[in-house]
């Protein structure tokens, strides 16, 4: 077994195929369209604020509220979604740029949209993967070195994101974490969230049976932090999509008990995480049969 | 940065990328998006205070007394139909320290958008806690009524 990082996560001595080409631009597409995606989701939005509770990020040095109150935040998306369009296409000169600066726009659209309080973490994932593509694009003269390194720089923080969080967990509550108790309070929390949400609650089968049963919220909430905790295999190829599917079912864990989905987390991971190329090249070989 | 070997340059990359991670989540709470610690649902047991709405009659008497969930006074609200996060209102809410003129102005932009209110709505401040039964204990207060008139604050939080 190879475990010698570079190869597993980037593999640029590798012979490339048609299959991992196709893998490679459609995660490109769908880094690309979330940007979009969250860039006009994010101004829309923008557009009911009128005040700063709590700043975030780039909003602690640079006073955000020039945002709010106008329609910045839609021409911002415009420009950020310009810029996605021209990165995804790989213009000669703009191309080589586009990316980056897509990424700087949404780190300001985030934050004007985010000034509330709130601190989400569903699109963390694909501002990482923006920033790999910026960097890929700015640093590799080679496309293909660009894309695999952009690729790489994906599953890299993909682990460190979710292994962070399960240290976050140790650090700030210890070994007592998955205690079911903690998971009951969570569920409660959530089931407001859903009454001022829709109106009404109706907690769901799996919530009863945690509600019902400690060991049974506990053993969720532990399994929950090992899946987190082993994440960073996911560097790894041998162990790839047995970990990318542990954290779709620990993303499916939260659906269920705590009623949060992170979706474009779960795409994000559908399609980094299973041998797409491999299976692309047997169908290709097949056909060619 | 031309003729270095790729895998020389990613790793140079991913480590210039970490750098700059570890210093700008140590010196912003543990966010800087897209970087960020990932603290969400990291303190176990922590009492919480989230936030919901509910559509009131008219009628000049208003009760700020503390309820719990299944005595709420009025009919049930959506903020969702209404285009508002309820995670904004909930942090709108319980992160306000001083309920001025300002605050109270930004939380009916943000219910009505901008239009004048055509209903009464009390927004209610949800705390839960565990007690030592190991029982979740939820109590809803109310904290500002928004009306077509003029709103309301309850008089324990006004400024």
């Amino acid at each position: 077994m190879n475990l010698h990082l570079s190869d597993n996560l980037f593999g640029f001595d590798l012979p490339d195929s048609a299959g991992q080409r196709i893998f490679r631009k459609v995660f490109e597409l769908f880094i690309a369209v979330s940007t979009c995606y969250l860039a006009w989701k994010w101004g829309m939005y923008t557009l009911r604020i009128s005040d700063v509770v709590l700043p975030l990020g780039v909003a602690r040095y640079v006073d955000i509220s020039f945002m709010h109150g106008n329609a910045l935040p839609l021409w911002n998306a415009a420009f950020i979604s310009i810029f996605a369009v021209f990165g995804f296409a790989g213009f000669r000169g703009i191309g080589r740029w586009a990316y980056a600066v897509a990424f700087v726009l949404l780190v300001f659209q985030y934050a004007a949209r985010f000034s509330l309080g709130e601190i989400p973490h569903s699109s963390n994932l694909v501002g990482m993967g923006l920033l790999g593509y910026a960097l890929g694009r700015i640093f590799f003269d080679q496309p293909l070195h660009g894309s695999r390194f952009s690729v790489g720089f994906s599953y890299v923080f993909v682990g460190l994101s979710y292994t962070f969080a399960a240290w976050s967990k140790l650090i700030a509550t210890g070994l007592l974490w998955p205690d079911g108790r903690h998971l009951w309070m969570w569920i409660n929390e959530k089931a407001v969230d859903e009454i001022a949400r829709s109106g009404f609650v109706h907690l769901n089968y799996v919530q009863e049976w945690a509600l019902g049963s400690m060991v049974l919220a506990t053993l969720f909430l532990l399994v929950g932090l090992l899946t987190e905790f082993f994440a960073f295999f996911i560097w790894f190829k041998r162990f790839r999509t047995a970990t990318a599917l542990a954290i779709i079912g620990l993303h499916m864990g939260i659906w269920m008990t705590m009623d949060i989905l992170f979706t474009l987390s779960v795409w994000e991971l559908t399609i980094l995480g299973l041998p797409w190329a491999v299976w692309i090249d047997y169908f290709i070989d097949k056909k060619l049969d | 940065m031309k003729d270095v070997d790729p895998n020389k340059k990613s790793k140079m990359l991913v480590m210039a990328v970490m750098c700059v991670y570890v210093l700008t989540v140590a010196t912003n709470l543990g966010e800087f998006w897209p970087f960020s610690i990932y603290p969400m649902f990291s303190q176990g047991g922590k009492s919480w205070t989230r936030s919901l709405v509910r559509e009131m009659p008219s009628s000049d008497s208003v009760s700020w007394d503390a309820t719990s969930l299944e005595n709420l006074p009025g009919t049930p609200f959506s903020v969702k139909a209404n285009g508002v996060d309820p995670i904004d209102l909930a942090n709108l809410v319980s992160k306000t320290v001083t309920w001025d003129s300002i605050r109270v102005a930004a939380l009916e932009k943000m219910m009505f958008g901008g239009a004048v209110p055509d209903r009464n709505l009390m927004i209610f401040k949800v705390q839960g806690r565990l007690t030592d039964q190991d029982d979740v204990e939820v109590s809803a207060t109310p904290f500002v009524l928004i009306s077509p008139g003029r709103d309301q604050i309850n008089p324990s939080i006004v400024p």
